[in-house]
């Protein structure tokens, strides 16, 4: 892959509004910070390779690398990445009803790998009334704390960051797709460190079509809301076209058309709409807002699942035909839209000094820009 | 004297006591009956800056403050980096040369920008320049001494030596105690001393 | 000093010949306000205050001071009134009516003149003040003259009736010369303040600028002294000549510039064929003495700094007397033989020299010079201004800069002067965007947050030291307050007046003279005001970006925030390290990505130093002054502090 440094980061990513607000870049030094859901760069550093812009989903990523490092196999395009199985799920009896935004799958998971030790600190993010917020937790109940969606973009890495930072030896990560990718930037030890050791033991990556700037969400929010009374926010399947906000008064309906105004530039790049780079991905099973979508990636997520399975803590079936095929076609649209636009500004597979966001085979961007569309 | 006026410059970094060290002497000249100019540089200099003291030495007259390029006669540098920043302007093929050897190295040089370089090297390449210019280790002396403070004042100990004019150790004498307080003054006539023994 | 007989000749700062002659004159009060190259004026008379038995103030600024002279001379009594360049512009509106107005006790106000900017963000010329005033201007032209020409000054005074201006520069105030010292007076007078005389009586009625409407009761008279200065400045010994009787070229100089001539003319071997006329009166230029010179040579070059202000009068003078002199060729500026911008030097003139009577250039010592600065290429590197190790606008402006990079819509801070200007520079983190005069920066930002509402997201700050506040900040700040102007003020108070000495000013409770005074809160102002305040600790720079990030949010009014953290030169703080701090290299991550040498190569401390041999940071404990804020910034967490033992 091709490695560069935090001017680069700058120019190429943060300063073409590029940024996902992953956090993927902040405390690994003091230069990059994030700050109400924006990520700043502090002071010019002049290193000319830095994990910073090695671990940015959007900074020269070669997911064909990428994809033979953690699959053994060529970034291949198809609509859910490389994957073991598809499967349906929700929180197992162990873990009960605790009013999870839909089938508290995610949570179940994490709260079972910190329990018996798969993890020991698991990187999920709370929120502060509308404000996400990276968290580090160690024991379960905070795990619990921190289920529901957050729509707007969080530097969740950072988090991560820190606890490498700090010593910590396996780590768990709640992750969107770019923070997914970031992760796994990170695991493939860009810059060729001799003593690096991998912490990641356990990835969940999360459905994600898009991602709010935070300060915009707020502004929009604020003169309409008070923020201090939300308790959840969602936004149900289509065709409700609303994002619902519920606070101690209420439920208030705001038009998912004047939302989509305050998604983040990036995610129109972003290609990946089920966390591709994850042990396991977990979304809403269309039409079963109490259930989950569960794709099993890894040998390692598989056994994970299986064990909170037989546990208790997790329960499973089979995916009805139709749900796979509607979660296909969603996520093979994504793939498409951002390719092509991705391809159109001349940040693909470039030539020469121009640095590029991806990089994988012209044969495969092919194939995903001749993709059928029928649902 | 060999030549009227006679032009010193006393250089160094702030806080050195570079000015200190130009009123001593210019009150020591004083004192063997010499009209005295001193032009200073200080102020927002003094943050981190080079300091330099001009000193006329005349039989009469009041010269200007500012030495004219290349017309000094003698250069006295608290710091080896600042010698070399003299005699780029007001350097010539007979100026004296007295340096010492500690450097203090500018915040460019600490923050890792700049190289500075080692302090054998410039002296090789100011004597290659300058044959005769002597450089001694004045705040190794002074550390001895128990302060590196007192650098200033052996480095106007060697300075009495070998400067062309006439100036001794009761001239110091009267005109430190003017500036120091008297539970000061036997150290700086040792460091003074000291200074003597030096070339 | 304070040496009543005639003493032996001392060698003598150029303030201090200014201080003493004012007290051979016999001044009883001085005030002023602290400025680069004029302070030392001060603190000498402060020193001598209590044997001498006068009043010496710190005031809280220019015009202030003016004032406070000002009625010392009203009573009766002689004062003196010192400032820099900058200050005069300050007291302009005041002296403007002083002028008008008259003076009583001998008034003279010294304006000391930074030509070259070397301590200043200004290259301004004080010496037209005197045209546009009104009143007698003197320039010293050596050290022995600062003094005589102070002391007389205060006679031309008296004898007028009207303040004298005496400007001086930073090379003759911070040079030092030669002085015999003269005797000083043995009794004082009494003031009095008459008042109840005939509204006209320069010596008892009411001291009254101008009377409105009737301009020439005032203005006349006062033109008419101007007058009788000239008169006097004919006879004077401050306007001296040296050169042959019909000299090829006239140069015509004053102040340090005739020291400059005088050795350009002696170098160049040229004493018979260039006269020198140096003048000390140079407002207004005694028409007679000048004539005379003017007569005999065709050639005249004016050799001044800045402002082309002798220039252009001899040159006027020259005009009106056209008929007696003939026509005469001038250099000077506006021919573009003395630079317009910057301070002289001999090797200026020798350069006019050469080029007005077509002498070769002297290459004697270029190959020599090109050598040594060969060396200095690589052997000298450049000094660059920063901070003091431990000084606490260090840490404000860390946090100052990353609140405002988080914030991340551009933000920007209005600054001011002080140590603190150097905000602007790399030491500062770049973080100042304009910078102009004392309480500009306040006043500036007052107007930015007005034009927020032409919908301009860009949060809005200011910096203003403590003794700035007093100076002038304070309308500016009553302004955007009451205009509910949303900006943040940021009051760098480090207790004192620091960029100049160190000197007291209101917010301390204790006077030049070491008498107590009352210390002004600063904070409590600003809550009167009706103004948010908050003050923090500058050095804990969690707490203050944190403070800071929340009071850029605001949307409604001005909020102050006072970061309090005293001068590392400070009494206080002077040889007393708060930590012990150290470095463990086995910690540093040093250039390697995740640090990059954050302390070394951004923070830059000078007590911080980079070892390029084991390639880790280490702390220079000469330099270290102990304050921990570096430990603050470590990311490795390398930098450790520990309380330093009392």
């Amino acid at each position: 892959m091709r490695l560069f440094g935090p001017t680069e980061l700058l120019s190429d990513v943060i300063e073409k509004d590029l940024c996902s607000g992953c956090g993927g870049c902040v405390e690994i030094c003091p230069y990059f910070r994030s700050y109400r859901g924006k990520t700043a760069m502090l002071f010019p550093c002049n290193l000319e390779k830095g994990s910073c812009y090695a671990c940015c989903p959007k900074a020269e990523v070669d997911l064909d690398a990428l994809s033979m490092r953690f699959f053994g196999k060529p970034f291949d395009g198809s609509p859910l990445g490389h994957h073991l199985s598809v499967q349906v799920s929700r929180a197992g009896k162990k873990i009960g009803n605790r009013g999870f935004q839909a089938g508290g799958t995610v949570s179940a998971l994490m709260a079972f790998a910190l329990m018996e030790g798969i993890v020991e600190a698991a990187v999920l993010t709370d929120r502060d009334q509308l404000m996400p917020i990276p968290r580090l937790a160690r024991d379960p109940s905070e795990v619990f704390q921190c289920a529901s969606s957050k729509y707007a973009a969080a530097p969740t890495l950072s988090a991560f960051n820190r606890a490498v930072r700090d010593g910590a030896g396996r780590i768990g990560i709640v992750a969107t797709p770019c923070q997914a990718t970031s992760i796994a930037l990170f695991r493939s030890n860009q810059l060729q460190k001799p003593d690096f050791r991998d912490p990641a033991s356990m990835i969940i990556g999360l459905f994600c079509t898009w991602a709010l700037d935070y300060r915009a969400f707020r502004n929009f929010l604020s003169g309409k809301i008070n923020l201090s009374g939300i308790r959840k926010v969602d936004v149900p399947p289509p065709p409700a076209e609303v994002m619902e906000i519920f606070d101690d008064r209420g439920k208030w309906e705001i038009p998912l058309g004047e939302v989509r105004e305050l998604v983040l530039p990036s995610c129109s790049f972003c290609p990946d709409m089920t966390a591709e780079f994850s042990d396991l991905s977990v979304g809403v099973l269309e039409g079963h807002p109490d259930l989950n979508t569960l794709v099993i990636r890894t040998e390692r997520g598989m056994e994970i699942v299986s064990r909170a399975r037989k546990e208790g803590f997790l329960f499973t079936e089979d995916i009805p035909e139709e749900n796979l095929k509607h979660l296909t076609w969603a996520a093979a649209n994504k793939k498409k839209r951002a390719i092509a636009k991705i391809k159109s500004e001349g940040l693909f597979n470039t030539d020469g000094e121009r640095r590029s966001i991806f990089r994988f085979s012209e044969k495969t961007a092919g194939k995903i820009l001749d993709g059928e569309e029928e649902k | 004297m060999t030549a009227d006026p006679y032009n010193i410059i006393i250089t160094g970094v702030g806080g050195q006591g570079n000015v200190l060290a130009a009123r001593v002497l210019g009150n020591m000249l004083l004192r063997r009956g010499y009209e005295v100019t001193i032009g200073e540089t200080f102020g927002a200099t003094q943050r981190g800056g080079s300091v330099m003291s001009h000193l006329r030495v005349a039989k009469y007259g009041v010269w200007s403050p500012q030495i004219p390029r290349g017309r000094a006669h003698m250069i006295v540098s608290l710091e080896p980096a600042e010698a070399v920043r003299v005699l780029k302007d007001y350097g010539n093929e007979d100026v004296k040369v007295l340096s010492n050897t500690r450097p203090v190295y500018p915040v460019s040089v600490i923050a890792g920008d700049v190289v500075y370089p080692p302090v054998e090297e410039i002296r090789d390449r100011v004597q290659a320049l300058i044959p005769g210019a002597r450089f001694i280790d004045a705040t190794e002396e002074a550390l001895k001494m128990g302060s590196p403070i007192l650098s200033n004042i052996i480095m106007l100990g060697a300075l009495s030596c070998i400067l062309p004019i006439s100036v001794g150790r009761s001239d110091f004498e009267a005109a430190i105690s003017g500036f120091v307080p008297v539970d000061a003054l036997d150290t700086n006539l040792r460091a003074f001393d000291r200074g003597t023994e030096m070339v | 000093m304070n040496q009543k007989k005639h003493s032996p000749r001392l060698l003598m700062m150029g303030n201090d010949a200014i201080a003493r002659g004012a007290l051979e004159a016999g001044i009883q009060i001085a005030s002023g306000y602290p400025g680069t190259p004029s302070s030392e004026i001060i603190e000498n008379l402060s020193r001598s205050a209590a044997e001498r038995n006068i009043y010496v103030e710190w005031s809280t600024n220019e015009k202030v001071a003016a004032e406070v002279a000002a009625a010392a001379s009203f009573a009766g009594l002689r004062s003196l009134c010192v400032m820099k360049q900058n200050g005069v512009n300050v007291a302009s509106d005041f002296l403007l009516h002083l002028a008008h107005s008259g003076t009583r006790g001998g008034m003279v106000l010294v304006s000391c003149d930074d030509p070259g900017a070397l301590s200043s963000v200004n290259e301004g010329d004080s010496r037209p003040f005197a045209r546009l005033l009104e009143v007698p201007l003197l320039e010293p032209g050596d050290f022995q003259e600062a003094k005589d020409m102070t002391r007389w000054a205060f006679e031309l005074s008296e004898e007028i009736r009207n303040f004298v201006f005496l400007r001086s520069v930073t090379r003759m105030s911070h040079a030092s010369g030669c002085v015999t010292a003269g005797d000083l007076p043995e009794k004082a007078r009494r003031p009095a303040f008459r008042h109840k005389g005939f509204l006209l009586d320069p010596d008892s009625g009411p001291v009254i600028s101008l009377l409105p409407g009737v301009p020439e009761l005032k203005h006349g008279p006062q033109q008419e002294k101007l007058r009788k200065a000239a008169k006097l400045f004919e006879k004077s010994s401050f306007n001296t000549y040296k050169g042959p009787e019909k000299p090829d070229l006239l140069i015509i100089t004053s102040s340090a510039c005739s020291l400059y001539s005088r050795e350009a003319v002696h170098l160049l071997g040229l004493e018979d064929r260039v006269g020198i006329l140096k003048m000390g009166t140079t407002w207004p230029l005694p028409p007679e003495l000048m004539k005379r010179h003017l007569t005999a040579p065709d050639r005249i070059l004016i050799v001044e700094e800045v402002l082309p202000f002798l220039e252009e009068n001899v040159k006027i003078l020259a005009a009106e007397a056209a008929a007696e002199l003939g026509i005469k060729t001038f250099y000077g500026k506006k021919s573009g033989h003395i630079p317009s911008v910057g301070e002289l030097n001999p090797d200026v003139v020798i350069s006019a020299l050469r080029k007005i009577l077509g002498l070769p250039a002297d290459d004697s010592t270029a190959d020599f010079l090109k050598k040594a600065g060969a060396i200095a290429a690589s052997a000298a590197p450049h000094r660059e201004l920063t901070f003091c190790p431990g000084c606490p606008h260090r840490a404000s402006y860390w946090s100052i800069h990353n609140a405002i990079e988080l914030d991340g819509r551009e933000g920007f801070v209005c600054g001011d002067i002080g140590c603190y200007t150097l905000g602007f520079l790399p030491c500062g983190f770049g973080t100042l965007k304009t910078i102009h005069s004392m309480g500009s920066g306040t006043g500036i930002a007052s107007g930015f947050g007005q034009i927020r509402r032409f919908e301009m997201d860009q949060p809005i700050l200011a910096v203003c030291g403590d003794s700035t506040f007093f100076h002038a900040a304070i309308p500016a700040l009553i302004n955007a307050v009451h205009h509910r102007s949303p900006v943040t003020i940021i009051v760098l108070d480090n207790r004192g007046t620091a960029m100049t000495g160190f000197q007291p000013h209101p917010g301390l409770d204790v006077s030049v003279m070491g008498e107590p005074a009352v210390d002004i809160d600063m904070a409590e102002i600003c809550r009167s005001l009706g103004a948010r305040v908050e003050i923090r600790d500058p050095f804990d720079l969690e707490e203050t970006e944190r403070t800071l990030k929340l009071m850029m949010e605001e949307t409604d009014g001005a909020r102050v925030l006072i970061l309090r953290q005293a001068c590392s030169l400070s009494p206080e703080k002077k040889g007393r390290k708060l930590f012990e701090v150290t470095v463990d290299e086995s910690v540093c991550i040093g250039e390697n990505c995740g640090c990059n040498r954050l302390c070394t190569r951004i923070f830059r401390c000078p007590g911080l130093l980079w070892d390029g041999q084991k390639k880790t940071a280490r702390i220079d404990e000469v330099i270290c002054t102990g304050c921990g804020v570096c430990a603050g910034i470590c990311p490795s967490g390398a930098i450790t502090k520990k309380e330093a033992r009392v």
